[in-house]
């Protein structure tokens, strides 16, 4: 037994994933636990930016030995510190990110050996307790590689979710990914909080009123986080959420759902992240927002 | 009274006349750029930050200034930005992102027509710096925009540079060849009313000292000309600022007497609701500020000049939502609206003909020539590329100029306004009717594929709207004609000479009128909104009570053009506008049964639903309505207003005056049957 989770994945560094050899981001330093059988933890080449890779197990195996058994996947781990620790995995990985200051976590959501659709125990535990972002990679990915082409970016049309953005923003600007932001709205009263902006209730003249919207939607997010020369597209959907993002993600072959989240996960809070995280096909990356905005 | 001294004006005392945006919160800016715009119908500019902000879209507009690149369809222009000001204190810029806000305050003073600032500001050193500002578009002047700045340090004695971004002149030239001038003159009074300078005389640049406690004002005018009034209207632009600068005080002053002047022909006192008392200023004020009696070349706009939304698009809105706002109020401005609709008939003429038709279509949307300016397409936010039938279908645009011209005529009793033009509006567009119906199998007249205005249901036949209103513009014509053979039998003959007007053409119009498809239901009392809307899915709109966003958008295009549900009042608003016409029972009938499917997708909804439910003393309706119409600019979260405030104003206003308050006129003597609501 390596570990006691064991949830083989490929952990990458998606934020530079398509450019070789990024130094744009040297302070940048993105965490990623690798929590599974070495010889199905990988790491793309051109996600080496000096990010360092942890490998969490039970049992203890040299550095060495891991960089063996990894070979034969990739040969990116040489040009990464890999850092390895023993213990509990959701202990030592919230730990190791505390300690290295992490600005994002990269994990598997759940075992591919066991799989199932739900977030598996330890992507659950570091998902609570995790100090910092989250990428959740669903297993089923294997190792085909991925690049971030498009990034859907539901918003509630707070300022407080798009002030959470700005780590999805950073990723995006540095993989030249676009952007795509969608307004789902449904039934529920819109956030209270000043300078909401919910769909627009009157549209009087789609000709223009559909990209005046728009517009007024980026120009309010861009405000907050600058978007840097990330390009970006507004959506509006309709109907029950978590199934809406899942649709447009599809639609538009995003490859990457960020999801501003509270930080409460108790029924019933969090059914969105948790519908999302359980059936989305593509990796989903996870925001702490402040006292409101997200689910 | 009104001769006050600059630095003696202060906002109106009472809040009621007042529109006040505390703090600052960016996200929001751009609606209250539209909210706290100034503009006198000549030129209408922005309330953006003078120092500017990330969100900020300052723009001055002029009336019927359009530009547009070859092919691409004219939007109104933008001129240079001649509030801009950037201050610099000790070297630190004065702005809302650096240093701190002990306090900020922007007010709209609706009863003097002026945007106020107060900002108290901290920079990292500690210095204080008081700042109050205003501005206004002169109603006096209408070339004339006006801004003042105070500057006081409270606890520091220091430099500061004024930075203003247009010194002098500029001038836009557009692909028509019209040139827009703008001229700047400027001053800066120190404590003791001594002029220190100009900005452009310290080159915007050169710092100047400023004392502890005492207050320096920056003073400026802008001029604005157009080549359409001048052949030198830079030249024209720069004496005029400069001749105004030195006389600010009176410039200001003459502008609060117009508008004292407005204010008292058209505010509406309401007692015990101070929210419906400030929107319905509120509606007012930027319907002022839209019109310009002067200038007959020009319309408002359904963004009026308060923003670029819809490019200054002139469309229904004007005669059916405005017009009878300065028909009540101010008919000079009515009788110039409408005399634009006359000076582009040769426009509504070829569309007509266009579109295979005799007599005048007018322009679903309308800029400076009156062509057609609706956009083919538009694109939706998830890329599917969809057609615009507004422009080639809803024609009903046509009857309601005319019915704006008939009502004009009656509240104002302008003979030479209906002879030399209104006379001519009622013949083309009832000519336009006579040649869009088809006579049929039935020995009825119909009406096929247009678009009502609920615009969810596209190339329907037979829409009661449309009908109704063309029914009523042939009566209307043939009503005008008897009339005016009786009373100015000269004049009418040179009418009738002139536009090859007929006895069999007029005959013609009646029995069209009488013959034409109502789609009324004698046994029920309903019209049916179309033919076949009645075999169309009901829809439970109560099941979408808390929606946000439109039924179209929830139910999907398709669905809903299959579905009962309607965008905007459609018989309603017949029922609304031909009131007299109709029995009480058929009157309350209709509006039952259409209220409870209408999904209020336009902003114009709210507010004819408030006006037609407090006329049949439905009134916590009527209320639910109004306060829902109230809300559109006001309400702060829909982003509905970022763009421009909506002509929806000249609905809320309708709703109270003719709908709570049911202003009627009969033999043009005005009674007034109030139908309030309890609280």
């Amino acid at each position: 037994m390596k570990s006691r989770c064991l949830n083989a994945t490929r952990a990458t560094t998606p934020a530079v994933a398509r450019e070789q050899g990024n130094h744009s981001c040297p302070a940048r330093r993105i965490e990623t636990g690798i929590v599974g059988r070495p010889d199905r933890a990988i790491a793309d080449r051109r996600g080496g930016i000096g990010n360092p890779f942890s490998y969490v197990g039970e049992s203890g195996e040299s550095e060495a030995e891991l960089r063996r058994g990894l070979s034969h996947q990739t040969d990116m781990l040489d040009e990464h510190p890999l850092i390895t620790r023993l213990g509990d995995p959701q202990e030592i990985i919230v730990q190791t990110a505390c300690e290295l200051k992490a600005e994002i976590i990269v994990l598997c959501k759940n075992s591919n050996s066991h799989p199932q659709p739900n977030l598996g125990r330890t992507a659950t535990a570091v998902l609570r307790e995790s100090p910092c972002p989250l990428i959740l990679v669903p297993p089923e990915r294997g190792l085909t590689s991925w690049y971030l082409h498009h990034i859907l970016v539901p918003h509630d049309g707070t300022p407080t979710t798009s002030a959470a953005l700005k780590p999805a923003v950073d990723l995006a600007d540095r993989a030249g990914a676009e952007l795509l932001v969608a307004h789902i709205t449904d039934s529920i009263s819109a956030s209270k909080e000043p300078g909401t902006l919910t769909s627009p209730r009157y549209v009087d003249q789609p000709q223009y009123e559909w990209a005046a919207w728009g517009s007024e939607f980026a120009n309010r997010l861009a405000c907050i986080c600058p978007l840097g020369h990330v390009h970006l597209r507004v959506f509006l959907g309709h109907g029950d959420p978590a199934a809406e993002i899942l649709r447009l993600s599809e639609r538009h072959s995003s490859d990457m759902i960020v999801l501003a989240w509270r930080g409460e996960w108790e029924v019933p809070r969090a059914a969105i992240l948790k519908e999302v995280l359980r059936r989305a096909h593509c990796p989903v990356f996870v925001l702490r927002t402040g006292e409101t905005g997200g689910e | 009274m009104l001769d006050i001294a600059v630095s003696s004006l202060a906002p109106t005392a009472d809040p009621a006349w007042l529109l006040v945006e505390q703090g600052f919160t960016l996200v929001r800016e751009h609606e209250l750029e539209s909210q706290f715009a100034v503009a006198n119908g000549y030129v209408g500019s922005r309330g953006s930050l003078a120092e500017g902000c990330p969100l900020s879209a300052p723009a001055t507009f002029v009336a019927g200034v359009f530009d547009a690149e070859p092919g691409s369809i004219p939007h109104l222009v933008q001129i240079w930005d001649w509030s801009h000001l950037s201050v610099s204190i000790c070297g630190q810029p004065l702005r809302l992102d650096v240093g701190r806000s002990l306090e900020h305050r922007r007010i709209l003073d609706m009863r003097q027509a002026m945007l106020w600032r107060h900002w108290r500001h901290e920079d990292d050193a500690g210095r204080i710096t008081r700042f109050k500002s205003l501005r206004l578009a002169s109603l006096a002047d209408r070339h004339l925009l006006v801004q003042s700045v105070e500057i006081t340090p409270e606890n520091y004695s220091g430099t500061a540079i004024l930075d203003a971004f247009l010194t002098g002149s500029a001038t836009h030239i557009t692909h028509e060849g019209v040139s827009v001038a703008v001229a700047v003159a400027d001053r800066i009074v120190g404590p003791d009313e001594f002029v220190i300078g100009s900005t452009e005389f310290l080159e915007g640049r050169r710092p100047f000292e400023i004392e502890k406690g005492s207050t320096y004002r920056l003073e400026r005018v802008a001029a604005v000309y157009t080549s359409r009034e001048t052949t030198a209207p830079d030249e024209i632009a720069r004496s005029h600022a400069e001749s105004a600068i030195s006389r600010v005080t009176d410039v200001i002053a003459e502008h609060r007497q117009a508008w004292q002047a407005r204010w008292h022909a058209s505010d509406v006192q309401v007692e015990g609701n101070s929210r419906a008392q400030r929107a319905l200023r509120f509606a007012a004020y930027h319907l002022l500020s839209s019109a310009n009696p002067q200038d007959e070349r020009v319309a408002i706009g359904a963004r009026g000049l308060s923003g670029p939304g819809y490019k200054g698009h002139v469309f229904w809105d004007t005669e059916i939502f405005m017009l009878p706002f300065f028909l009540l109020t101010w008919q000079e401005a009515a009788r110039a609206m409408l005399m634009y609709r006359y000076h582009t008939l040769p426009a509504a003429r070829a569309n007509a003909a266009y579109q295979g038709y005799g007599g005048a279509l007018y322009a679903w949307e309308s800029a400076a020539s009156g062509e057609d300016m609706t956009p083919p397409f538009a694109v939706t936010l998830e890329g599917e590329v969809i057609r615009i039938l507004t422009g080639e279908q809803e024609h009903h645009i046509s009857a309601d100029i005319a019915y704006a011209v008939w009502h004009y005529w009656e509240a104002s009793g302008d003979e030479r306004f209906l002879l030399d033009a209104g006379a001519e509006i009622l013949i083309e567009t009832a000519r336009f009717w006579a040649s869009r119906v088809r006579l049929e199998d039935d020995n009825r007249y119909h009406i096929r594929r247009v678009i009502g205005p609920d615009e969810y249901h596209e190339s329907v036949d037979d829409n009661a709207y449309t009908n109704g209103m063309a029914q009523w513009n042939l009566d209307a014509a043939a009503e005008l004609a008897e009339q005016c053979a009786m009373k100015w039998p000269e004049q009418w003959q040179s009418i009738t000479r002139r536009l090859a007007v007929s006895c069999e053409e007029i005959q013609c119009w009646r029995q069209i009128a009488r013959d034409l498809y109502t789609g009324f239901d004698e046994r029920t009392g309903l019209f049916e909104q179309f033919q076949g809307y009645f075999d169309l899915e009901e829809i439970d709109l109560s099941k979408y009570a808390n929606r946000t966003a439109p039924m179209d958008v929830l139910l999907g295009r398709e669905r809903i053009a299959k579905s009962q549900v309607i965008k905007q009042p459609d018989v309603v608003m017949l029922v609304y506008l031909l009131w007299d016409r109709l029995p009480a029972e058929v009157r309350k009938n209709n509006f039952e049964y259409y209220e409870s499917r209408c999904g209020h997708g336009s902003s114009l909804s709210p507010a004819i639903h408030a006006l037609v439910a407090a006329r049949l003393g439905k009134m916590a309706m009527a209320e639910r309505y109004f306060r829902q119409s109230a809300e559109i600019d006001l309400a702060n979260n829909m982003g509905n207003s970022a763009t421009g405030v909506q002509a929806a104003l000249g609905g809320l206003w309708q709703a109270a005056v003719l709908g709570f308050a049911s202003l009627h006129f009969q033999q043009g003597d005005p009674s007034v049957r109030p139908n309030l609501p309890e609280n």
